[in-house]
């Protein structure tokens, strides 16, 4: 593989939703001029990768992720020009577009299931998953807990049962079936011939059912998935495959193959650890689930995030952790849906600017690309009220101006009303205010995504754990080549001394990355630091 | 300052490493590298199952062990016992260890957990025997839960004892601190206790720890401590207290640890337990007490010559002690033949009583008080083993009720001797 095919990287993703970032023709709904229109700010911020949420045809019964034509534009966002206009902006600015594509299931809507229902002798009756009984797969567990009763929904039509492992209007795919492998490549062809970069598969642990396994995982689905790849590599090298499986790192591992499966995949167990590591003051859980994660391939790279357009999820860890994260960050049950958190970055930590700042330093410096969740970098609030993930999708705040500065619309025809309140409202946290300070939190993501950047060792370096006696303090050195980087986290709330033992780095000079001061040779004692509450330092070790 | 005499800088590095913490358990320990691996295994599992969230450390302050005892506590690990399954560690847990001194000296260990605990602001400690190896992780829910949430500052341990076990406790220590305090407190000598951040602060700053008292016996300190100072305590039943034999030659260095201290407390709270008649019931979780019935061997002949011969011995020391009708009745009963021999209980209290005066009144060096008392107990032993040889455990419990009372009601007499400075 060319070193420019590895991009991904070198990333850092911006998560959007089209819907939610800009309003261009005052209908109230976000849309590709809008986004496009807005391409300069995230060059500023300086990320150089988007990840787009569903923007397709969609009954919009889940928010985009249940899809009625998979090779056109919803007419809510616009038009396959504006998206090849976005695309082409996009590109200019050297910023690459990950698309998603959900594999797994259709809307209901979708004419193929509409035909496959129709009969059960139609060609496209085999498309998707039947059966005369709801008694098949027993015992896979039901994801969306809180609303499906079963992973089998009753078809008035067709008088029979379809499977779904999501929301029942969302059935899924039979992917044993050739002629729906077939189709699913057709349609990540058409994409990937308009010009997109990537795609994120959604859903992909749950490709193939069989009897008696918990249809999840299964060798069968990294069968078909490991051909998508090569027909990817072969027709389209330098594109990038995501992976969304919420799953435990030795399954997570799977979907790297041997390198010719997945380019990435998100570490969703390390989320949640990450806030509960905070929480807790104590780098246990942090490390923990590192020491258990499985060297990838060199070709791989684990895709990190704080948090994203779903519940911050707590499928990934043990009935004492997530009571324990329920207690902390949900106490008020409206918080919680299906097994997590539906808030943002900024309301889950309390906003404390301290905080935001260490957990964004350390997405940014522990091994993995990056995301960053559309207007967590101006520290953006949730509704909670507004219900299933809603609250953490709601437009994008430009500015303290009308609507926030998203559309001209009525505010009362938004997609999604404003977040309003006086600490997190628009008025109070926008765009527009924190370019005008330097001192923004605005400001200070742009400054540490140049870092980051600017830094090769975070992107591809191997990591190793310090482990200082202090368990407060969460210390690795990332190395490449010859660039070495020490990154330093104080989870605690408390001012901490910490004493680190880098007698290995002997004679080097530690250089602060964010001010470029140097700071004293280590020797041969063990290297004493002070550390204010939640304060982290990237230094470089320099031998001079 | 006092932590500058009892925490080296090494201890005082890895207390900052360890930082704040809700939840210290002290071990003190010397040369006990075979009985402490699974004691620590136990507190690290009592103390995830219990308090899987709260921040927590094991403080060991060691007196010289030369049989790796510090390596044992430090490097055993939660993941090599059988309580391993069920248990999960949200947090990092801390054993560290710091050896205080050459020698062992439980007040120098226990200021040294005391120390360390206020350091760390913990809000519930708990000590724990070494040599407890009877203990299960429930004992640390004991111990601290009362503290931690229930507001309450010493918890005082209740075990499932043989009839014929812990018998200064039951002769001497429970009923005279019930006497004197007024508080039915079973164990007020215990090797494992709970105390909250407040209590323990306050005992630290007291000027016992260069006493001899405060040197050899500061548990029992502590207990009194409590009780005088007004502080809320409970009783927790905590099972089966295995049984540590160290032979009879630890009889006066144990009455020093214990009965030293409890007649050292006794001038500071005077004006406390003077105005206190009667006794109450404390709070208290689980059975009251247990006893266990199976023989013990017990050579009751020994106890019978060491008190004649006691009697005989010391009859200089004696004099200057006890009162003469007291001397008198002593020397009567030394006369009996072991088949008659008996110390009766208003005798003892009379006794204990008069010992406490003169230890009070320094009337020769008060090391030699209690080692004069030292024979007489063995004939209230002696008695103590007759009298419930073959009683069943209500009639034991009878027994030693019926001595407590003795000593209530003898009370009156002491403050006499007191008030009298005799």
């Amino acid at each position: 593989m060319q070193q420019a095919d590895l991009w991904y990287k070198d990333a850092i993703i911006y998560q959007v939703h089209v819907r939610a970032f800009q309003d261009s023709n005052g209908d109230g709904i976000g849309d590709f001029q809008g986004l496009a229109q807005r391409m300069d700010y995230l060059h500023d911020l300086g990320v150089n990768a988007i990840w787009l949420m569903p923007f397709f045809p969609s009954p919009l019964r889940d928010d985009g992720y249940d899809i009625s034509n998979y090779t056109d534009i919803h007419p809510n966002y616009g038009t396959l020009e504006d998206f090849k206009k976005f695309l082409t902006g996009a590109h200019e600015r050297g910023i690459r577009v990950i698309i998603e594509a959900v594999l797994n299931h259709t809307s209901d809507q979708h004419p193929w299931f509409q035909e496959s229902r129709s009969s059960r002798d139609n060609p496209r009756r085999d498309w998707y998953v039947w059966s005369d009984t709801d008694t098949k797969y027993r015992g896979v567990r039901i994801i969306f807990l809180d609303t499906e009763m079963s992973n089998w929904a009753r078809d008035p039509v067709s008088k029979s049962y379809y499977w779904h492992r999501f929301f029942s209007h969302q059935p899924d795919l039979n992917f044993d079936n050739p002629a729906v492998r077939e189709e699913i490549w057709n349609v990540m062809k058409f994409w990937l011939e308009i010009g997109v970069d990537g795609f994120r598969l959604d859903a992909v642990p749950y490709l193939v059912e069989r009897e008696g396994t918990s249809c999840e995982n299964l060798p069968e689905t990294h069968a078909i998935l490991k051909d998508l790849r090569r027909r990817l590599d072969s027709e389209f090298p330098g594109k990038m495959l995501l992976a969304e499986a919420n799953q435990w790192p030795a399954d997570l591992r799977q979907y790297f193959g041997d390198g010719d499966e997945f380019h990435m995949a998100f570490h969703f167990p390390l989320m949640p650890r990450m806030f509960m590591g905070l929480k807790l003051e104590d780098r246990k859980p942090i490390t923990e689930i590192l020491q258990q994660t499985p060297e990838i391939p060199p070709s791989c790279q684990w895709c990190l995030f704080l948090r994203n357009h779903d519940e911050l999820t707590l499928e990934m860890v043990t009935d004492l952790e997530r009571d324990y994260m329920y207690d902390v960050f949900a106490r008020d049950k409206t918080m919680r849906l299906n097994l997590g958190i539906r808030r943002r970055l900024a309301p889950l930590l309390e906003n404390d600017r301290r905080r935001v700042e260490l957990m964004n330093g350390m997405l940014m410096s522990l091994p993995g690309t990056p995301i960053i969740y559309y207007g967590d970098e101006i520290g953006m609030g949730d509704n909670v009220h507004l219900g299933d993930r809603n609250g953490v999708r709601t437009p994008m705040q430009w500015s303290g101006g009308w609507n926030a500065g998203f559309s001209t619309a009525d505010p009362e025809t938004l997609y999604s009303p404003l977040i309003l309140n006086p600490v997190y409202g628009y008025q109070a946290i926008n765009v527009q205010s924190q370019k005008r300070s330097e001192h923004s939190l605005l400001s200070w993501m742009q400054r540490m995504i140049q870092v980051r950047k600017s830094t090769p060792a975070f992107s591809r370096g191997s990591i190793e754990f310090l482990y200082p006696a202090n368990h407060r303090i969460l210390a690795y050195v990332r190395q490449l080549g010859a660039e070495t980087v020490l990154a330093v986290n104080n989870l605690s709330n408390a001012a901490q001394a910490v004493e680190l033992d880098l007698r290995r780095y002997k004679g080097n000079i530690l250089i602060e990355l964010s001010g470029g001061n140097i700071f004293p040779r280590v020797g041969d004692l063990p290297y004493l630091l002070t550390m204010g509450p939640y304060q982290f330092y990237w230094f470089r070790l320099r031998r001079i | 300052m006092a932590e500058e005499s009892v925490l080296t800088d090494d201890f005082l590095r890895q207390l900052i490493n360890v930082g704040e913490v809700d939840i210290l358990v002290g071990l003190p320990t010397h040369n006990n590298a075979t009985t402490i691996g699974p004691v620590v295994q136990a507190i690290q599992a009592g103390i995830l199952r219990s308090f899987p969230r709260e921040r927590a450390a094991i403080i060991n302050a060691d007196g010289g062990s030369r049989d790796g005892t510090p390596e044992v506590v430090t490097g055993a690990s939660i993941d090599d016992t059988r309580y391993k399954s069920g248990v999960y560690a949200l947090r990092t847990l801390h054993s560290i260890s710091t050896q205080y001194a050459r020698t062992p000296q439980s007040g120098a260990a226990l200021r040294t957990i005391l120390a360390a605990a206020e350091l760390l602001r913990a809000k519930a400690c708990a000590v724990i025997s070494p040599e407890s190896v009877s203990i299960g992780p429930e004992w640390i829910d004991h111990l601290i839960r009362p503290i931690y949430k229930n507001g309450f500052d010493f918890v005082a341990p209740l075990y499932r004892r043989n009839k014929f076990e812990g018998l200064l406790m039951r002769n001497l220590l429970y009923p005279m601190t019930r006497a004197i305090y007024g508080a039915k407190v079973r164990e007020p000598y215990a090797s494992e206790f709970g105390f909250s951040a407040r209590l323990g602060s306050q005992f630290l700053k007291q000027e016992i720890w260069s006493h001899e008292a405060g040197e050899t016996g500061p548990e029992m300190l502590l207990t009194m401590f409590a009780l005088a100072g007004g502080y809320r305590l409970q009783q927790t039943f905590l099972g089966t207290k295995a049984h540590v034999d160290h032979g009879s030659r630890d009889l006066v260095p144990a009455m020093r640890q214990t009965v030293g201290a409890l007649f050292w407390s006794l001038d500071p709270s005077f004006p406390k337990w003077s105005a206190v008649t009667g006794s109450q019931a404390i709070s208290t979780e689980g059975c009251e007490h247990e006893v266990t019935l199976e023989a013990v061997r017990v050579n009751r002949k020994r106890l019978y010559e060491m008190f004649r011969s006691g009697i005989a011995e010391l009859d200089p020391v004696l004099s200057s002690i006890v009162s003469a009708a007291t001397l008198a009745e002593l020397q009567r009963i030394a006369g009996l033949a072991e088949d008659d021999f008996r110390y009766p209980a208003e005798l003892w209290a009379k006794t204990v009583y008069e010992f406490a005066a003169a230890y009070h009144t320094s009337v020769m060096s008060r090391d030699h008080v209690i080692q004069a008392l030292a024979p007489l107990y063995r004939g209230r032993m002696f008695t103590f083993l007759l009298e419930n040889r073959d009683a069943t455990a209500e009639k034991v419990e009878n027994n030693v009720e019926l001595l407590c009372q003795e000593f209530e009601r003898l009370k009156p007499y002491l403050l006499e001797l007191w008030n009298s400075g005799k």
